[in-house]
C-alpha cells in the first residue's frame, strides 16, 4: 500500500478569505488507485479544499500536483474545466445535474472535446455521427450495468435523489477521467441506497478508479475506505487507517467538541 | 375595404423577418440561458450596416461625388430614386453584399459584447446589451455619416426594376421566405447536435458545465455569434422592405426586441418550432390591427395603442395560463435515441 505511488499530492495548501482561515497548511496524497476519505465538522474545509483541487480557489500558498502515468503536473490556479480535461471529475454535495435533459443526454454530453461540439461541426450531422453512436452505445451499456436503462428518457429532475447521486457518479465513466472526487455521496440517501453507492465505489475502485471522498456519515464512509484525513477548523488533525482514525482522541473530541457547540 | 394580398405579402413578410429574430433569439435565450435583451441592436446594427453601404456604393458606382451629394439629402435621395431602375445586377449586388457584410459585422459584434457578460447574471446580462442597443440608438441619432435623426431612406429595393409592385413584393417576399426557412435549418441543426446538448447544458447549471470541462465563455462567445448574425440578416431584410430606416425608438429600439420576446414566450422557451408559432400568431394580430384599426374610426386616442396594449395582454395571459409557452422543450433530439431504441429492443428479442 505504502509504495504505490501518489496520484494526487496537496502539499501544504493555505485559502484564506479575508480574516477567516479556511484551509491552513494542509497537505493530502491520495495513492493512485487508492479511497482516501476525507471527514472533519461541518466547517472544517473540506468543501474548500475540494474547490482548491477542482480548480474554482486558486490557493494563497500551497501546490497541487497530479500524476498521471509518467507526466506529473501542477494543476492548482487552472480552470474548473482544464482541471477536468486532466482527468479529474468532481461532484457536488447537492447533485448539480442538467435538469431540463433526460439521464441519457446528461451522459452523453459529458465526454471532453466532442466533435460535434463545434459549431461549424454541429450543421453537418455527417462530421460527428460515428462519435455519437460510439457515445450512445458506451451510455446505454453504462446504464445497464447500473440498472438505470429504464430511466433514460425520464429528465433528471424528476428521478429520486439516491438516482441523481448514482448518474452524477457514472456521468464520470463516460470520460476518461482517473480520479473522482465525490462531495457527500451519501448525503440525503437512505442507508441501503448509500451502501449501494459505496459498492459501486469500490467495484470501480478494482477497476483501476481513485477516489478522494468528502462525506458525514462516517459510519458508512468507514467501511469502504483505505485511509482517511480529518479537518478541523481548516488544519489537519489526524489521518490514518479507519480503524485507527476512529478511535483517535482527538478526533472524537473534535466531533463531539461539535455537537455540543 | 381590406386588400386581402397586399395584406399577405406584408404580413408574411413581417412573419418572415420576426421569425428569424424569434428562432435566434429562443436559440440564445431560451436554449443557451444568454438573456439577450438587445436583439434590437444587433437588428439594427444590420439594418444600418446594409442600408448606409447601399446607399453610398450606389451613388459612387453610378459617378456621383459622395463629398458632395448626400445620399440624406434632397438631392442625394432623387438620385438614388432615378437610378434605382436602371441597373438589376448592381441593386442584387448591393443586396447580397449587405446581407453578407451585415451578418459578419453583426456577428463579430456579438462575439465581443459577450466579454463583457460572461461573469455576471443573466439579468445584468439582459441589461448590458439593452442599454448597448439605445447607446447605438443614440449615437446614430447625432451621427451625421449615417444621417442623423432623418435616417436613410429610398433604399435601392433589390427588386426596384420589376415595374409591377404585387410582383415584386411576392419576389421580395419568397426572399424572406428562403432566410427564414435557412435560418431555421441551421438552428435546427445545431440544436438537435452535440453543441446544442452542451449549449441546454450551460443554461441548467454554468458551475456544473464548466465541472465536465465545458468552456463557458468560449460557448456563449458562439452563441452571440450567430444569433447576432441572423439577427443582422433580419435587420437588412427589414431596411430594404420598407425602403428606409431611421432611429427611432419603435424601429430599432427596446419595442423589436421585447415583442420578439413576447413571441418567444408565447410559443415556448427552447421550442424552436414553437418560435415560428409565436411569430405567426403575433405578427398576424399586429399587421391585422394596422389594416384594419384605421377603419374602426377611433378619434380619441391614436389606434395604435390598442397593439402595444394587446401584446403585453397576450404575454400576461400566456404566462398566467401558460408558463412554458404553447409548445414544450423537446429532447435532443439525435442518433443515440435511435441507438437507444436499437440496444434495448435488442436486449428483449435476445
Amino acid at each position: 500500500m505504502r509504495k504505490v505511488a501518489n496520484i494526487l499530492e496537496v502539499n501544504s495548501v493555505t485559502k484564506t478569505f479575508g480574516g477567516i482561515v479556511a484551509l491552513q497548511d494542509v497537505s493530502i496524497n491520495v495513492p493512485e488507485r487508492g479511497v482516501v476519505g476525507l471527514i472533519g465538522p461541518n466547517g472544517s474545509g473540506k468543501t474548500t479544499l475540494f474547490n482548491v483541487v477542482s480548480g474554482f480557489y486558486v490557493p494563497d500558498k500551497g501546490e497541487v500536483w497530479y500524476h498521471n502515468g509518467g507526466n506529473s503536473e501542477r494543476i492548482d490556479g487552472l480552470n474548473p474545466n482544464e482541471v477536468f480535461a486532466k482527468g479529474i471529475v468532481r461532484t457536488f454535495q447537492i447533485p448539480r445535474l442538467f435538469k431540463s435533459l433526460t439521464v441519457l443526454e446528461n451522459l452523453l454530453l459529458t465526454p471532453y472535446g466532442q466533435k460535434g461540439e463545434h459549431p461549424m461541426k454541429a450543421i453537418n450531422p455527417e462530421t460527428w455521427q460515428e462519435e455519437e453512436k460510439a457515445l450512445a452505445k458506451k451510455a446505454i451499456e453504462l446504464l445497464k450495468r447500473f440498472g438505470l436503462v429504464e430511466y433514460a428518457h425520464v429528465k433528471v429532475s424528476e428521478l429520486s435523489g439516491a438516482h441523481m447521486k448514482l448518474v452524477e457518479t457514472i456521468r464520470g465513466l463516460m470520460t476518461p477521467a482517473r480520479v473522482f472526487l465525490l462531495d457527500e455521496p451519501a448525503a440525503g440517501v437512505e442507508a441501503t441506497a448509500a451502501h449501494n453507492l459505496f459498492r459501486l465505489v469500490r467495484e470501480l475502485n478494482a477497476n483501476g478508479y481513485t477516489f478522494l471522498i468528502v462525506e458525514h456519515r462516517i459510519e458508512v464512509l468507514m467501511q469502504y475506505v483505505d485511509y482517511v484525513y480529518v479537518l478541523h477548523n481548516g488544519q489537519l488533525l489526524a489521518e490514518g487507517k479507519p480503524d485507527e482514525v476512529v478511535s483517535d482522541k482527538r478526533v472524537i473530541e473534535a466531533y463531539i467538541g461539535d455537537a455540543n457547540a | 375595404m381590406i386588400d386581402v394580398v397586399g395584406f399577405l405579402i406584408s404580413w408574411l413578410t413581417f412573419l418572415g423577418i420576426y421569425g428569424i429574430l424569434a428562432i435566434s433569439l429562443n436559440f440564445e435565450s431560451g436554449t443557451s440561458g444568454v438573456t439577450n435583451f438587445g436583439k434590437a441592436f444587433f437588428y439594427g446594427l444590420g439594418a444600418y450596416i446594409g442600408a448606409s453601404l447601399t446607399v453610398y456604393l450606389f451613388l459612387l458606382l453610378n459617378n456621383i461625388d459622395v463629398s458632395k451629394v448626400s445620399p440624406f439629402d434632397v438631392e442625394g435621395i432623387v438620385y438614388l430614386g432615378q437610378f434605382a431602375t436602371k441597373n438589376p445586377l448592381l441593386n442584387i449586388g448591393l443586396f447580397i453584399l449587405s446581407l453578407l457584410l451585415a451578418f459578419i459585422v453583426a456577428g463579430i459584434v456579438g462575439y465581443l459584447l459577450s466579454y463583457p457578460i460572461i461573469r455576471v447574471g443573466p439579468a445584468f446580462v439582459g441589461f448590458t446589451l439593452l442599454s448597448t442597443g439605445e447607446l447605438f440608438r443614440i449615437f446614430v441619432l447625432h451621427y451625421k455619416p449615417l444621417g442623423e435623426s432623418k435616417g436613410i431612406m429610398s433604399i435601392p429595393h433589390p427588386f426596384a426594376w420589376i415595374p409591377n409592385p404585387t410582383v415584386r413584393t411576392a419576389l421580395y417576399l419568397a426572399v424572406v421566405l428562403g432566410f427564414l426557412a435557412l435560418t431555421y435549418f441551421v438552428f435546427n441543426r445545431i440544436y438537435n447536435s452535440p453543441l446544442g446538448r452542451t449549449l441546454r447544458a450551460v443554461r441548467d447549471d454554468e458551475v456544473a458545465a464548466l465541472c465536465l470541462g465545458k468552456h463557458v465563455p468560449k460557448l456563449k462567445a458562439t452563441v452571440l455569434f450567430i444569433g447576432s448574425g441572423f439577427a443582422g440578416i433580419a435587420g437588412v431584410l427589414m431596411a430594404f422592405y420598407l425602403g428606409s430606416i431611421s432611429p427611432t425608438y419603435d424601429m430599432i429600439g427596446p419595442p423589436i426586441t421585447f415583442n420578439v420576446w413576447a413571441m418567444i414566450i408565447l410559443g415556448g422557451m427552447g421550442n424552436l418550432t414553437g418560435s415560428i408559432l409565436g411569430a405567426i400568431i403575433f405578427t398576424f394580430l399586429d399587421r391585422l390591427l394596422i389594416f384594419v384599426t384605421p377603419n374602426l374610426g377611433i378619434t380619441v386616442f391614436s389606434p395604435d395603442y390598442i397593439r402595444g396594449f394587446l401584446v403585453g395582454f397576450l404575454i400576461v395571459a400566456v404566462l398566467l395560463f401558460r408558463p412554458q409557452g404553447i409548445l414544450k422543450e423537446g429532447k435532443i433530439e439525435t442518433l443515440a435515441w435511435k441507438v437507444y431504441e436499437e440496444e434495448v429492443k435488442g436486449e428483449k428479442s435476445g
